[in-house]
């Protein structure tokens, strides 16, 4: 006796089953692939919305420990607008939150971008930041440590305006000052989550903006950061709101870190919603199996019989019916698993530029995929079985 | 050997037949099954249709009986009382002294197993099998696969089908599947061979085949074999005939030269 047999004789009911569901080999095919698109669906659409958040999440890689803080505006009793965050504020924040880094960030809004083919970009956004190289990576170039003659853009800015590293943008600010830059870098794409908006961005060196002789020293926003190692970002937030917001709310500060947290949360639940329209496939595909399970006992009711005439208890029966539904659940979960991984690897690549850039929670749900995938096979398969288990021989014999 | 229709037609209560009964398990210790004034009723619509009207039968080892009768006589319902597929509405069926109608589902189907082995007419062989195989087939389950196999191989041997071990079913003339389903009747050595219309979807010689290997599991291995027929010839084969009419046995002679082997 062969080796092979002395393995699976110690499982007869799998044999049986296998050997059963071969017999009507188109059904049998059909119900793997209604169990394969369910796996697929939920394991793609898992994975793939996975992608989706972790491109949009690198947008924070760079703002581990920091706030944002932006300036709160009202309307005096004259009907003018007033508020804004000046140099002596900054100095303020820097005070109150020892330990801390304190960046202002400048946003000019009177500003023309032009490239060297003398185009201009009306939608580029003119910002000064310094230590940018802490919050950023480039993608092409490199982000100098203190710069005066070069700028540094965007993704997008550079995608829309054939900018490269090296090319020469002209910059001018409320027609006043004017003058040629080198782009020394280009960012990395950042996602529509960016702090910064930094995808549409022209930086220009810091001292530049803040020199400007028409500048009001006044700041579009300020970036606080702490080593999370030493300090907490918390404290420092509540410091800040203490100064500036006891007596009336000037400032609005924001940690990156629940940002973060709330953008991850509200992805999650809209990928939940997603998975959950891809179960409803499964479901079909349970509808499909508890179907063809029921045509095989109804088809071999007289052969069912024989076997519980011959001394096969129920027990048995069921066994054998649930094995057969569950090499369906099975074979339809090998065959959806790498389909799920390989569309994901096209996703992955697609928006993070990483066939295998698989997160632990894009793998899971491939993972759940597959288990929903045989669960519901074993499940559609309980009741023909049972059935089939309850029929007495005597009836399926006539 | 007795095959007789009860005098009172199903009025005994059905407690009494049961009730008084200790002496009769050893008594009727040599009896594989015993039948007392049993009836069987169908419930079917509205209608209570008694197949059975209060039979007694016993059955001995190597004992062979055909029973014989119109369609609708009760054969069949008797033969699945003998089986231990259904038990009796009332009387008694006992199995080797113990009344079938104690044991639970699960036991039958366990008793059944061991004692009994099951022949039909349309063979009700598995497809995906083989021959040996479906041979194996009552006894897969039991873990025992390398005892199981040698008394496959052996059985198929025994019926002339040493050299088609591995063929499936559709491979098989009718003969072969027929000689294969009662190579499968006997891997569990049972002592009572059920055979419904065993020779009808064969010719006559290869009914004289199995007729011939059913003398030769009797006369070697003790088996008592009842027979549903249609065929004469098979029932002239038998040590007794039991005819069924309506429920109730006409008359139960003995035609085989040999005599009955009594009970």
């Amino acid at each position: 006796m062969s080796w092979l047999r002395r393995v699976t004789a110690r499982f007869p009911t799998v044999v049986l089953a296998r050997r059963n569901l071969s017999r009507a080999s188109a059904r049998t095919t059909l119900a793997v692939v209604a169990i394969v698109i369910g796996v697929v669906a939920i394991g793609t659409i898992g994975a793939g919305g996975e992608a989706f958040k972790q491109d949009q999440m690198e947008a924070y890689e760079g703002f581990g420990g920091t706030a944002t803080v932006s300036p709160v505006y009202y309307q005096n009793d004259d009907g003018d607008i007033v508020g804004g965050i000046s140099d002596k504020d900054v100095s303020r924040m820097r005070q109150v939150t020892s330990g801390a880094t304190v960046h202002p960030v400048i946003q000019r809004w009177d500003t023309v971008v032009r490239t060297s083919s003398g185009e201009t970009s009306p939608s580029a956004q003119v910002k000064g930041l310094a230590a940018l190289g802490t919050f950023y990576e480039a993608q092409s170039g490199s982000i100098p440590d203190s710069w005066r003659q070069q700028v540094v853009v965007g993704s997008r800015f550079a995608d829309n305006n054939d900018v490269e590293t090296g090319d020469q943008l002209t910059v001018t600010i409320n027609g006043s000052f004017e003058r040629t830059f080198r782009v020394a870098a280009v960012l990395e794409p950042q996602g529509f989550a960016d702090q910064l908006q930094a995808d549409r961005s022209v930086f220009l060196p810091f001292d530049r903006l803040s020199q400007l002789e028409d500048s009001e020293s006044e700041y579009g926003s300020v970036i606080v950061r702490v080593d999370p190692q030493t300090a907490s970002i918390d404290e420092a937030a509540e410091s800040l709101e203490t100064e500036f917001n006891t007596r009336r709310r000037t400032i609005a500060v924001s940690e990156v870190q629940e940002q973060r947290e709330r953008f991850g949360q509200t992805f999650e639940m809209i990928n939940q919603f997603l998975i959950g329209v891809g179960s409803i496939s499964l479901l079909v595909a349970a509808v499909t199996i508890a179907n063809t399970m029921l045509m095989t006992a109804i088809e071999r009711e007289r052969e069912i019989g024989v076997m519980r005439a011959v001394g096969y208890p129920k027990r048995a029966v069921v066994s054998l019916l649930l094995a057969e539904a569950t090499i369906l659940g099975l074979v339809g979960a090998a065959i959806g698993v790498p389909l799920a991984l390989g569309i994901g690897m096209g996703l992955n690549q697609f928006l993070v530029g990483d066939p295998l850039a698989f997160t632990a929670a894009g793998l899971r749900y491939v993972g759940l995929g597959a288990l929903f995938g045989v669960l519901t096979s074993l499940f559609a398969g309980v009741y023909p079985a049972w059935k089939s288990a309850n029929k007495r021989p005597v009836e399926a014999l006539e | 050997m007795t095959w007789e229709t009860s005098d009172s037609e199903g009025a005994k209560p059905t407690e009494t037949a049961r009730g008084d009964r200790p002496g009769d398990a050893a008594g009727g210790g040599d009896l594989i099954l015993r039948g007392e004034d049993v009836t069987k009723e169908y419930q079917t619509g509205t209608q209570t249709v008694r197949a059975l009207k209060g039979i007694d039968f016993g059955i001995a080892p190597s004992d062979f009986v055909a029973i014989v009768g119109p369609s609708g006589s009760g054969k069949s319902t008797l033969l699945n009382l003998l089986g231990l597929l259904d038990v009796p509405t009332d009387g008694a069926v006992s199995l080797r002294g113990q009344d079938v109608s104690t044991f639970s589902d699960a036991d039958r189907t366990r008793k059944r197993k061991r004692a009994i082995g099951f022949v039909f007419q349309s063979f009700y062989l598995i497809p995906t099998l083989t021959a040996l195989e479906n041979v194996e087939m009552p006894r897969m389950l039991d873990k025992t696969p390398v005892k199981t196999r040698e008394r496959a191989k052996t059985l198929l041997r025994r019926v002339g089908l040493g050299d088609r071990l591995d063929h499936y079913p559709d491979e098989l003339s009718g003969g072969q599947k027929q000689r294969v389903a009662i190579a499968r009747s006997l891997i569990n050595d049972p002592a009572l061979l059920l055979a419904d219309e065993p020779t009808g979807n064969l010719d006559r010689d290869t009914g004289d085949e199995i007729l011939a290997l059913f003398d030769e599991l009797r006369a070697e291995e003790d088996v008592a074999i009842v027979t549903v027929t249609h065929d004469a010839y098979v029932a002239e084969e038998a040590d007794r005939v039991v005819n069924l009419v309506d429920g109730v046995i006409e008359d139960a002679g003995e035609t085989a030269a040999d005599g009955g082997h009594g009970a």
